[in-house]
């Protein structure tokens, strides 16, 4: 039996892993845009706490995930058994490439634009959103695309934590000594990964011709 | 003897593996030239397999039922004999591969709950658990939900129903998970050494459901044609380790923190290898 007259065969089930997949990625992206983006934002310019900050995401995303999940199973409200764990563990993960890009990509944006920008009395506020996030974008979104790409990767783990998601064809077919069963989880994230990556360098060529 | 080769030994991804797979590489190495690479913690059955067929590695250490359903997709059966002769035959025909003595213990699946439910609900078997298991939360590693000699057969032969489907877990989050009241009970492996150390209690098999799981050491034929000596070295652990010797060795990594390969050194010693 190939992987395809497996995932045929199956497909209400691979159907409704990928649905499971998708909202793991989205929902960890989500807490972690939510806390990056301002958190980057902060760190602009803040050499110091900066060394902390990227210090401790760095740490964070050398912890084996399976660790992560052990540490996670007794905390209380995040923790657990399931879908919550995971979705900790993945925001975690994906927190470091969206903090150091938005940080980064502010910083590069030409002094002498900012300068001009306060000469004709914007507020910091205004040059914010107006001139640095705006230049910033297409380093910021360059962030967020390689944060997705790596969490549509890692989120097959989540499967190892009751979670779901396309990870539990992997591990039961390895499992089962059966390597359809396998590809017929890897395969579909690996397509998973390669559309969002197209779609996220579009609105980023988009994004950068403005 | 060829001075200086090296050979591969293998295992899979938990702590009785790897401890095996270094007694096998000690073994070989205090009775040989060899010298033996350590390539451990290889993610489960499959990877094992396919590696040790590829000669990606030379041995690693597997269990007779194991072999028998989830490598040879064969139906379980009871007698340890016949599954041993059975297994040896086909590995010898089908991959090249010799599947040497068993080395004494077996490792079973395990239905492990919390010592202090097993106290207050006087449970001792399995079949202890019939009437509570309505209200429980089970947890299993995903090739217990899958083998053949796992799950449904398992429910099925013990009439059991569980609150929900099963929590499915990896095995290394299974006892934490049961530690924290997360699930009520998991399938673990009759020699891990964290059963007892975490207080918990194996249930005893008392309708004989699972089939033997006789740990034996699989090693490539060409290795051991051009290296007979390894063979040597490693028949002498025949029916050495006993489960409570295995349990033992498996506590002093997973409970102490030890090193496997100053385990195996002091095992080895105590037992004149």
């Amino acid at each position: 039996m190939n992987w395809y007259d497996f995932v045929l065969r199956n497909r209400g089930e691979v159907i409704a892993r990928t649905a499971e997949h998708i909202g793991l990625v989205a929902t960890s992206m989500a807490i972690a845009l939510i806390i990056g983006l301002p958190l980057g934002v902060a760190l602009v310019r803040r050499r110091a706490v900066q060394r902390w900050v990227f210090g401790v995401a760095n740490v964070v995303q050398t912890i084996p995930s399976l660790a992560l999940f052990g540490f996670l199973i007794p905390v209380p409200l995040i923790g657990g058994v399931g879908a919550s764990t995971a979705i900790v563990a993945l925001a975690l993960y994906a927190l470091l490439p969206i903090l150091r890009n938005t940080c980064t990509g502010i910083e590069e944006v030409d002094a002498a634009v900012i300068e001009s920008a306060r000469g004709m009395g914007m507020t910091p506020q205004q040059v914010l959103w107006q001139v640095e996030l705006p230049l910033a974008a297409p380093v910021l979104l360059a962030g967020i695309r390689l944060a997705t790409a790596i969490s549509i990767g890692i989120t097959t783990i989540a499967a190892a934590i009751g979670a779901g998601g396309l990870g539990v064809f992997i591990f039961r077919g390895v499992a089962m000594v059966n390597n359809q069963v396998i590809l017929a989880g890897a395969i579909p994230a690996a397509l998973l990964a390669v559309l969002a990556d197209l779609g996220l360098g579009a609105v980023q060529r988009r994004v950068a011709a403005k | 003897m060829q001075h200086g080769e090296t050979i591969v030994a293998g295992s899979k991804n938990f702590t009785e593996q790897i401890v095996l797979a270094e007694l096998f590489a000690q073994q070989i190495e205090a009775h040989s030239a060899l010298h033996v690479e350590r390539r451990v913690n290889l993610g489960g059955t499959l990877l094992c397999h396919d590696a040790l067929v590829a000669g990606k590695i030379d041995l690693y250490p597997e269990y007779t039922g194991t072999a028998l359903t989830a490598v040879l997709k064969e139906a379980p059966q009871y007698d340890p004999s016949v599954v041993f002769h059975r297994v040896q035959d086909q590995y010898r025909a089908r991959f090249g591969v010799e599947v040497m003595r068993p080395l004494g213990f077996n490792n079973t699946f395990a239905m492990v709950v919390r010592g202090d439910d097993a106290a207050k609900l006087h449970l001792r078997t399995i079949s202890d658990i019939g009437t509570f298991a309505p209200k429980w939360r089970a947890g299993f590693g995903y090739e217990f939900m899958e083998r053949p000699d796992g799950y449904r057969g398992w429910v099925a032969a013990y009439g059991l129903h569980f609150s929900g489907e099963p929590r499915i877990l990896d095995l290394g989050l299974l006892y934490r998970a049961l530690a924290d009241r997360q699930v009520d009970l998991v399938a673990g492996n009759s020699t891990d050494g964290l059963i007892a150390a975490l207080g918990m209690v194996a249930l005893e098999d008392d309708r004989r459901y699972f089939p033997p799981y006789e740990a034996v050491p699989l090693v490539r034929r060409a290795m051991l044609d051009k290296h007979p000596e390894a063979g040597e070295a490693l028949a002498q652990l025949t029916g050495k380790i006993s489960e409570e010797e295995m349990r033992r060795m498996n506590y002093a990594v997973d409970g102490e923190h030890r090193d496997p390969a100053e385990v195996i050194r002091e095992f080895r010693k105590a037992k004149n290898f």
